[in-house]
């Protein structure tokens, strides 16, 4: 009787010691990278799969057979440059030989169910009962897939520059006369992996069924590439000035001109086996970007608001 | 515990909740009513879940539009539908939600295995909630809304769907659980017994609008202090017999319902019939139940 009275007191006096909503967040993030890593799942292991398949493509196609004198971009000719950070996120089949295929296929498989499922089981009810609010859920979302993506975009690309100063003799002065570089590997990994997290994202929650989700998202993505690449193939063939344009539909292409622009290089496409000179202004470029990564936000939250009133 | 003002709730042309006013007292207070009158949209209002489109709610005494997400550390809720993922054992499931509430790994599991004991889960909470029972699921999804120790805990229809044994079994952990943890309770629900079993007082809503608040006693002794008659001749002379006691008479057409104060009540009645010459087909104390004041409000 006495055991169970102090078990009763110990019940009614917990004392939760609840956190900060930044810490709850961040810690939803993380358990999700947690459980996306698992190898307890099939998930999982394609994901570790297709990891591994990046690492490999970036220690033979980059690390191997890279000089270090060509290291980070040389001159095609008078216009263009080829860098092997942009390199790194080409086709596999292209001219560059990257690894865009699978971080694509990385992302597809990471984000397909990971709103999708919550809203699938109607468990974002309890998670939205919570001291969060929709913004810090869709956060607390985003940072697995994000994170996950940047080991297959930032992290190699920083082996291959710390492979490139290993060759130059891990002297201090190339590394701080290449400050810039280490920037923008950054930024490029930042925007390549919340691009593809944010319109993965989009994807769940507007399918809801992770295999149809994850298979739709890489669809679309490489998709839409090929068949802007054929139209502006098309429209170029028949000289026509504005065929660039077509390009901001393809969401690959979209990111590839911003990277090259955070290296400052001038932009072309190879479509078809064929380099085609692109010249879009930087007015429009950031107005699409913009209006694609607002509209895929905006649109989950509206979809999260929706379902919450509709039960 | 909850304060709303004016709260009005639209959807489209339909009004959930119209100018929705009321004073919610801390302790276990059930919301009534037919489905569709407003209860789980009135819930997710005061869990900041859904917005209000005018008027002001307080929960626990702070004002819902400025602490939405804040507020809710101090409330748990139960929904009313299946919202658990089948792929999680009960255990990891109860921790996450403790550490989406705000909770460390160590006092979510602590917390975890104290609840599932109070809720008397063995081996099982090592089980995927896939495998679970109806009213398991039940449980967990209870426990997931105490898992935080909030002051105040929301149950939307938390027996929905069970059958009549499961039922009594979730009320009666209901009550344990609260009780043992001293949290307050606002339960909707359509059940009339439910409120009865578990709330100190009620509130009943239909069309969007409160009907009515009162004790829970008040209204279970408010009814059975009645006696109901049923006699044959003239009625009116019997009522008169009794008015003249200073005893008002009740006609329902089929009954006439007779406050009754002592069991001289009785005497009194046998009178009246006698000297109104009626004859006494029945005479008993009434078992009515909130049903009939539920009913009567509703219709």
């Amino acid at each position: 009787m006495k055991g169970k009275a102090q078990l009763s007191d110990r019940f009614r006096d917990f004392d939760a010691n609840l956190t900060t909503r930044p810490w709850i967040v961040l810690g939803m993030g993380l358990r999700k990278f947690n459980s996306l890593l698992t190898l307890k799942t099939w998930n999982g292991i394609g994901i570790w799969l297709m990891i591994a398949v990046v690492y490999l493509l970036t220690f033979f196609r980059f690390i191997l057979f890279i000089e270090p004198e060509d290291y980070p971009c040389v001159d095609l000719n008078d216009e263009y440059q080829r860098c092997i950070p942009l390199d790194f996120y080409g086709d596999l089949l292209g001219n560059a030989g990257g690894t865009k295929l699978f971080l694509i296929a990385i992302a597809a498989t990471a984000s397909g169910g990971i709103i999708g499922n919550d809203m699938a089981n109607k468990s974002i009810h309890l998670y939205l009962s919570r001291p969060i609010s929709r913004l810090d859920y869709l956060i607390a979302r985003f940072i697995p897939v994000f994170a996950l993506l940047l080991l297959v975009t930032a992290l190699p690309n920083y082996m291959i520059l710390s492979s490139m100063w290993s060759g130059n003799g891990l002297e201090t002065s190339w590394l701080l006369d290449r400050k810039w570089l280490i920037i923008n590997i950054m930024l490029q990994g930042v925007l390549y992996s919340a691009t593809y997290s944010i319109i993965g994202l989009t994807f769940s929650t507007l399918i809801k069924k992770e295999g149809i989700a994850s298979s739709t998202f890489f669809l679309f993505v490489y998709g839409t590439s090929l068949i802007c690449e054929t139209f502006f193939t098309i429209l170029n063939a028949f000289d026509i000035d504005e065929a660039d344009y077509v390009l901001l539909l393809s969401i690959n292409h979209l990111i590839d001109m911003v990277s090259y622009m955070i290296f400052d290089t001038k932009y072309y496409v190879i479509a078809f086996f064929t380099p085609w000179e692109v010249d879009i202004g930087t007015l429009e470029l950031f107005a699409v970007f913009t209006f694609i990564f607002a509209g895929c936000c905006a649109f989950m939250y509206w979809m999260i608001q929706q379902m919450e009133s509709n039960k | 515990m909850i304060k709303a003002t004016n709260v009005v709730k639209q959807y489209g042309n339909l009004k959930a909740l119209d100018n929705f006013s009321i004073e919610i007292p801390a302790g276990k207070v059930g919301i009534l009513g037919p489905n569709g009158a407003g209860k789980s949209t009135f819930v997710k209002i005061a869990l900041g879940l859904l917005t209000a489109t005018s008027g002001e709610i307080t929960v626990l005494g702070e004002t819902l539009t400025k602490n939405t997400t804040e507020i809710r550390r101090k409330i748990g809720y139960m929904p009313e539908h299946d919202c658990i993922p089948n792929e999680m054992t009960g255990v990891e499931f109860l921790i996450e939600m403790g550490m989406v509430s705000g909770m460390s790994l160590s006092g979510a599991t602590e917390r975890t295995h104290e609840i599932l004991g109070h809720l008397r889960m063995g081996e099982e909470k090592y089980r995927l909630i896939g495998e679970y029972s109806g009213g398991m699921r039940q449980k967990i999804k209870l426990a997931q809304g105490l898992i935080h120790a909030p002051e105040v805990v929301f149950l939307d229809e938390p027996t929905s769907g069970l059958d009549p044994n499961a039922r009594r079994e979730m009320l009666e952990t209901i009550n344990g659980l609260t009780d043992v943890s001293n949290t307050k309770v606002l339960l909707s629900t359509h059940i009339l017994q439910d409120v009865e079993m578990v709330c100190d007082s009620v509130i009943i809503v239909k069309d969007g609008k409160l009907q009515m608040q009162k004790d829970v006693k008040a209204i279970v002794g408010e009814k059975s202090n009645f006696v109901q008659v049923r006699i044959g001749g003239k009625s009116e002379d019997f009522i008169s017999e009794l008015k003249k006691k200073k005893i008002n008479v009740e006609n329902d057409g089929r009954v006439l319902v007779i406050p009754y104060v002592d069991d001289s009540t009785y005497d009194y009645i046998i009178e009246a019939s006698v000297k109104s010459k009626c004859s006494l087909y029945e005479m008993e104390r009434t078992s009515q139940s909130m049903d009939s004041v539920y009913q009567e409000i509703i219709e």
